[in-house]
């Protein structure tokens, strides 16, 4: 595990990358949906939420990972959480996919439900806490794969109006046959609803997983603007792009805030 | 035969009524704004106006409010007239309802997450059990529907607004009945009935008071506001809940006649409801 991209106290102070966090600061939405949000979603809290996004196989969870291992190393205060991982929903889930019971609307209402629990018992205290929250994909995912299934976007946008806006968002871009070889090799049958089968597109699973997966990414892309996204190269090395990653996050986020307390340091 | 040709005339008149009105905001009678008219805003994705008949009719009402017995006699009602009828109430459905019976033992659940439960189940209704009813021409009979679901959210502090929003895609019902009864006569129904007081319908979870009784009929008062709110904008049929069953019957068989085309409304159980009739 290379440390070399740890922040120096010094690097961390500079008085340009205030100033340039000071100018950003204002800027920062702080409502998902059109019409406003909800008090939680514009409330201050002294945390920070970093957020990665992409189709499957673009490359985001190993570089989360990577990311998270440095924070942790660092020994900031640091959780990380994953789309639909809650246990509360996770049975109902499981059994509607395998009966094959669900919809468009109740796929995505099951995500919305397992999301708010994760929201509300998991996500929130940990950043009214003061924590620096990483989540492996997020709200963006449940509007792209969601609008690919056929929902209306205007109704997924009030859905998810509880959320917290990021701090940052990390869209890890990678071609379509790139990131779809990396799945399809990896993985011995990719299952009904991942390869979007409900949608009809086609009865050969690899192929209908692939049209699905290129519906998604043109959602995303449809994001990067009104979302302020950070484009990604998936294609990239992977510890040249965790390098980009780093200083992003760190020119972006006061990591000062996150840092142990000195009665709590470990020893080196 | 003659019934037959009346319920058909009834219908045709109703479709042409939807067809003038057109929904809100509509001057040109576009397929897609007719359609959205069907639904509290947004269709839901996958479906065709042409091929939804029959109706929806919804019987909304606080627990005490003799709403079940109302939906029990109606259906035999109808049967008796020769409509097929299909029902559906909250937590009825395949996909959540045994989750959220689960979810409402343990105290472990936000009212985030089990507005969208119910939500869930609602659509999962919606789509596997109403939609299909109304395309093979039944009648639904609603024990509740989503204002019930938008009143409890919304007395717990969810923006109303986006409870609307959440449920835009939810098909508007062609008869709404309230069946309004005061709170304290609510009560006392439901204790004569269960000798107990639900901790969900009594809103325990809100810390309105320690006493049930106070925090019944708090609780309930304001559910009632929430309805009172939607009686306008929703054209609810507000019917005195706290008259006698056959009188509430009746006003319910009239309203319904009218709709259906049904030339008489006259009726009186079977011996299996009888108990019902007092």
């Amino acid at each position: 595990m290379a440390i070399e991209n740890m922040p120096s106290k010094e690097t961390m102070r500079s008085a340009e990358r205030a100033a340039a966090r000071a100018e950003r600061a204002p800027r920062r939405p702080r409502a998902l949906g059109a019409v406003g949000g909800f008090a939680e979603a514009r409330r201050k809290y002294p945390g920070a939420l970093v957020v990665v996004e992409g189709i499957d196989g673009s490359g985001k969870s190993t570089q989360l990972y990577l990311l998270k291992r440095w924070l942790e190393i660092g020994g900031y205060r640091t959780h990380f959480t994953e789309w639909n991982s809650s246990p509360l929903v996770k049975s109902t889930t499981k059994r509607g996919k395998q009966r094959r019971l669900l919809t468009p609307t109740t796929f995505s209402l099951l995500h919305a439900a397992d999301f708010a629990d994760r929201c509300e018992r998991q996500i929130l205290p940990l950043l009214h806490g003061g924590y620096l929250v990483l989540a492996d994909r997020y709200v963006y995912t449940a509007f792209a794969r969601d609008v690919a299934r056929g929902c209306s976007s205007v109704w997924l946008r009030n859905l998810y109006r509880f959320a917290p806006v990021p701090d940052i968002t990390f869209y890890f871009r990678a071609p379509l046959d790139v990131a779809v070889d990396r799945i399809i090799a990896g993985r011995p049958r990719l299952k009904y609803y991942e390869a979007g089968m409900d949608l009809n597109l086609s009865l050969d699973r690899a192929e209908s997983f692939r049209m699905f997966q290129a519906r998604i990414q043109e959602q995303y892309d449809t994001m990067v603007e009104t979302d302020n996204f950070i484009v990604m190269d998936g294609t990239l090395a992977v510890n040249r792009l965790q390098k980009q990653m780093r200083e992003l996050v760190h020119e972006r986020v006061d990591l000062t805030r996150f840092e142990p307390k000195r009665n709590e340091e470990t020893p080196a | 035969m003659k019934r037959a040709a009346a319920h058909h005339a009834g219908r045709e008149v109703q479709k042409r009524a939807r067809k003038s009105t057109g929904g809100p905001g509509t001057d040109g009678a576009a397929a897609a704004s007719a359609l959205a008219a069907r639904f509290h805003g947004i269709p839901l994705p996958g479906i065709k106006n042409e091929e939804l008949g029959g109706s929806l009719i919804v019987v909304e009402g606080t627990d005490g409010s003799g709403r079940s017995t109302q939906i029990s006699l109606l259906t035999e009602w109808l049967e008796s007239e020769g409509f097929a009828v299909q029902t559906m109430g909250l937590r009825r459905s395949f996909l959540v309802a045994k989750d959220i019976d689960l979810l409402l033992e343990e105290n472990a659940i936000t009212r985030m997450t089990l507005t969208l439960m119910y939500a869930t189940d609602f659509f999962d209704q919606l789509e596997h059990r109403i939609l299909p009813a109304l395309r093979s021409d039944f009648i639904v009979l609603a024990d509740r529907y989503l204002y019930t679901l938008i009143a409890r959210a919304a007395v717990r502090g969810i923006e109303r607004g986006y409870l609307h929003g959440l449920y835009a895609m939810a098909l508007r019902p062609d008869l709404t009945f309230w069946l309004d009864v005061s709170p304290e006569v609510a009560f006392e129904r439901e204790f004569r009935k269960s000798h107990a007081i639900s901790y969900w319908e009594s809103g325990r979870d809100m810390s309105l008071s320690n006493d049930l009784f106070q925090s019944f009929i708090r609780y309930q008062t304001k559910v009632r506001k929430e309805f009172r709110g939607f009686s306008a904008r929703h054209s609810f049929l507000e019917i005195n809940g706290e008259a006698t069953v056959p009188a509430v019957n009746k006003q319910l068989r009239k309203r319904i006649a009218a709709h259906l085309g049904i030339p008489r409304t006259r009726y009186t159980p079977s011996a299996a409801l009888a108990h019902l009739w007092h």
